[in-house]
């Protein structure tokens, strides 16, 4: 210690080790990656039977329980609450312990607010399917759901900001940031909409602006601020050098924060037409924050990009995702105007952000947090099925991105030809959907690769401890 | 930045920026929004829906019909054009036949000057009467105020540098089919002068206003969908993805204006619109070959159930046996059908409405 940084050297001697911190995080962490990561495959099989019926309308048919326009929120949902946020907790967690220098507060109680979570999205879920949605994009979890999934949300933030109040490491990092602001955002967005929506009952078309305002701040906020917190700790990290740029970094923050919620109504139509167009603005404006943000990050990685995607398996989660993060963005700040207003290329945004740029980066980091609680390498035991979960995620990925968004286009052609709208816009892009169910399909296998890697880590880790028993 | 309440405290800000934009403002906006009374009815629009329509709108919400099928109508312009009704009676309308021949062939001589400047682009003959009307003062009188506001009106040519064609339609020709389209979707102030221009001259004509947009052109709706018209849904069900047809109108759309259109057998248009919906939830590749939309065989039992109103059973084209449609079908039929966009509204104006900028102008003495 330097004296230079005398109340770190005060702090110091009441920081706990490293192992110690990895040994606080292993339960809550571990149980929140295993069930996010297998939600993920669950939505992710519930999202290809959907997308099966949008070319194949014979497939289960006759079922209300599995009807598309059940079958489809039911997916989205689950992977938001179940995998994205869920993910987003176990790495807020372990950022949180790791960057503060701190042991997790109650990881029991944790372990115990997360299984309550899987219980609320697992009801969620099959009340969807059972015909009680919302019919809110992305709120269409029931009440009798959306209730426990708050409370059981408000006790992981509130022992995560317990945990960050008494860390020992003073200096907030950048990664700390996106984690703090998303975990205060989410409540804050989550009880404005449940309240607004669901017992205020606002009227009429003020719903669907509440609704889009949620989903939006979701997307834009919580889980793209997420995605960055885990790049902006695992880029420096694999690359080996300290983030270059922290004054832009911080511009971009704060700028994202303060535009990012603005985006995201530009297609309303029968709303008045200052919405929409203060939303189009915002889209656009939105790209100097994420600009600032990856410049950033590509002058800390400049001239170490080829090397590290060949000797890290985490960093070509986190390059992927990075690109589709500026890709999103400048998709939605051209595109989201009128003309493909309707369309699948719209509705892409959700699935990109979802499982590309958030999806992608949180894979990442769990390739390099999973092994490092469990058997205490640094690399999953399986070289092969990470290279198989990288290389079907990022297949699913653009199978899904490109697919919706192609379909889309092909959409927004066929809706400004007025007749025979259904040949135009619904079965001329069946080729296209069709990719986008083997996108899906691919996003299963890279779940469930991941999850066998995960599995045989925690095997050798237990064989490690009590081997000699069995 | 080593203090996380500073954090909390500008993302506060941020959320609260946006909350305040984005929430509030639409809510001050929209938030006192009421029913429009709709003109020469007791009803208001949007009506109160029914019991039945009630319930449909929860199995609509229940089968997430809303993630294929939007209920925003959209519309790219509105556009504005004259039209032109009755020639009126003036001072300055004669009749060109003999009083004896029993036959009436009037012309208002104002509204030919009037419609010559309302488009320059047709020419304009001059009117010449049977010698044998020649006596009549009144039309004589006529005739000579017609040549000067001809004159006048050769005069305001050559100074604006019309030069009017001297074959084709000419004004006398368009007057003399009623009604008329005198201006086609053109913007509000030349179809309000050429209106004006008209009714000044003493005759009857009207302002009508084109909605365009592949939309309102596919037969979908008369109109784009506004705030008002969703004043009685909760939850608000707009959707977002277009993979099957806008519902906004659906209860009021022609029949050859579906992806499967039928023509009218009977006066009944409601009753076979409902039968014609009924089959489709029951299977839509029954009417559309190519439907992607999944059928709903789930709300149709094969056999006479044993509920107390069963309904009549539902005849399906083909060979199939009739079924027979559950409460939750007549249901959310019931609240397709309450469905339109055809009704007026000051802030979305449909083509049907009639709405003179001016009352006639009063007959020249």
């Amino acid at each position: 210690m330097t004296t230079a940084n005398p109340s770190s050297q005060t702090d110091c001697t009441a920081a706990p080790s490293a192992a110690e911190v990895e040994a606080s995080c292993r339960l809550p962490v571990l149980f929140l990656v295993f069930s996010g990561v297998a939600w993920l495959l669950a939505g992710a099989t519930l999202a290809l039977l959907a997308s099966i019926q949008l070319y194949h309308p014979t497939f289960m048919e006759g079922c209300a329980w599995v009807t598309y326009g059940r079958l489809r929120p039911a997916a989205v949902n689950a992977l938001t609450y179940g995998f994205a946020l869920q993910t987003a907790f176990a790495l807020a967690l372990w950022l949180i312990a790791r960057l503060g220098r701190v042991e997790l507060t109650a990881p029991l109680g944790l372990t115990i607010a997360g299984k309550f979570w899987n219980i609320a999205v697992t009801v969620g879920v099959l009340g969807i399917l059972a015909g009680d949605a919302t019919g809110f994009d992305l709120l269409e979890f029931p009440p009798y759901a959306a209730l426990p999934l708050f409370v059981s949300y408000a006790f992981i933030a509130a022992w995560a900001l317990v945990t960050l109040h008494r860390r020992t490491e003073r200096e907030l990092y950048v990664s700390l940031w996106f984690v703090l602001a998303t975990l205060l955002w989410f409540p804050w967005i989550l009880t404005t909409a449940q309240s607004l929506l669901l017992c205020w009952q606002v009227p009429g078309v003020v719903q669907a602006i509440v609704s889009g305002w949620f989903g939006n701040n979701l997307l834009q906020i919580v889980l793209t601020g997420s995605a960055l917190a885990v790049l902006f700790y695992f880029v420096p990290k694999t690359v080996n050098r300290p983030l270059a740029n922290p004054g832009l970094a911080r511009a971009g923050f704060w700028l994202l924060l303060l535009i990012g919620g603005w985006c995201g109504l530009s297609q309303l139509a029968p709303v008045p037409a200052w919405i929409p167009a203060v939303s189009g603005a915002a889209n656009a404006l939105v790209i100097v924050p994420v600009l600032a943000l990856l410049v950033s990050l590509w002058q800390t990685a400049h001239g170490k990009i080829g090397e590290t995607w060949k000797s890290n398996a985490t960093f070509r989660f986190l390059l992927v995702a990075a690109v589709l993060l500026l890709g999103v963005t400048l998709r939605t700040a051209f595109f989201s105007g009128h003309w493909t207003q309707f369309t699948f290329f719209a509705a892409a945004r959700t699935d990109i952000v979802l499982l590309g740029v958030f999806g992608l980066a949180a894979l990442g980091a769990l390739h390099y947090i999973v092994p490092r609680l469990t058997t205490g390498e640094d690399e999953l035991p399986s070289e092969g099925l990470a290279d198989l979960t990288f290389w079907a995620a990022l297949l699913g990925v653009l199978a899904v991105g490109m697919g919706l968004s192609f379909a889309g286009l092909k959409q927004a052609v066929g809706a400004s030809v007025n007749d025979n709208f259904l040949e135009y816009a619904v079965t001329g892009s069946a080729s296209h959907l069709k990719q986008v169910t083997v996108g899906y399909g691919a996003l299963a296998i890279a779940a469930l690769a991941f999850l066998v890697n995960f599995a045989l880590a925690v095997r050798r880790c237990c064989l490690a401890c009590c081997g000699g028993a069995r | 930045m080593r203090y996380g309440p500073i954090i909390g405290a500008g993302a506060m800000f941020s959320l609260a920026c946006s909350w305040a934009a984005l929430i509030m403002a639409p809510q001050l906006q929209l938030g006192a929004l009421a029913p429009a009374p709709i003109p020469n009815t007791s009803d208001v629009h949007p009506a109160a829906r029914p019991g039945l329509a009630a319930q449909g709108a929860d199995v609509y919400r229940s089968l997430g019909c809303a993630q294929c099928h939007t209920r925003q109508l959209r519309q790219d312009a509105l556009l504005f054009g004259a039209r032109l009704n009755d020639l009126g009676s003036n001072a300055s309308t004669i009749n060109l036949e003999l009083p004896t021949s029993g036959k009436t062939n009037l012309v208002n001589l104002d509204l030919l000057i009037a419609l010559a400047k309302a488009r320059p682009d047709l020419g304009i003959q001059n009117v010449t009467i049977p010698p044998a009307l020649a006596t009549d003062t009144n039309a004589a009188a006529a005739l000579k105020q017609f040549a000067a506001n001809l004159t006048l009106l050769k005069q305001a040519d050559n100074k604006a540098g019309i030069v009017r064609p001297t074959t084709g339609a000419t004004v006398n020709e368009v007057v003399a089919k009623r009604p008329a389209d005198i201006l086609v979707k053109v913007g509000p102030d030349a179809a309000e002068r050429a209106v004006k221009l008209l009714t000044d001259s003493g005759a009857k004509a009207e302002l009508v206003i084109y909605n365009l947009g592949p939309d309102v052109e596919r037969g979908w709706g008369a109109r784009r969908s506004v705030a008002r018209d969703f004043l009685n849904d909760s939850p608000v069900l707009l959707g977002s993805v277009r993979i099957g047809p806008d519902l906004a109108s659906i209860g009021t759309r022609a029949p050859e204006k579906f992806a499967a259109p039928w023509k009218a057998a009977t006066m009944n248009a409601t009753a076979e619109l409902e039968h014609h919906l009924l089959v489709h939830l029951y299977n839509p590749r029954l009417l559309a070959p190519a439907s992607t939309c999944p059928s709903a065989t789930y709300l149709f039992d094969k056999q006479k159930s044993e509920v107390r109103f069963v309904g009549e059973p539902l005849a399906l084209p083909g060979k199939d046996a009739p079924v027979f449609p559950k409460h939750n079908a007549r249901a959310l039929v019931a609240y397709l059908l309450t469905q339109r966009t055809d009704i007026s509204l000051p802030e979305a104006p449909t083509p049907a409405v009639v709405k003179p900028t001016s009352p006639p102008a009063p007959a020249k003495p």
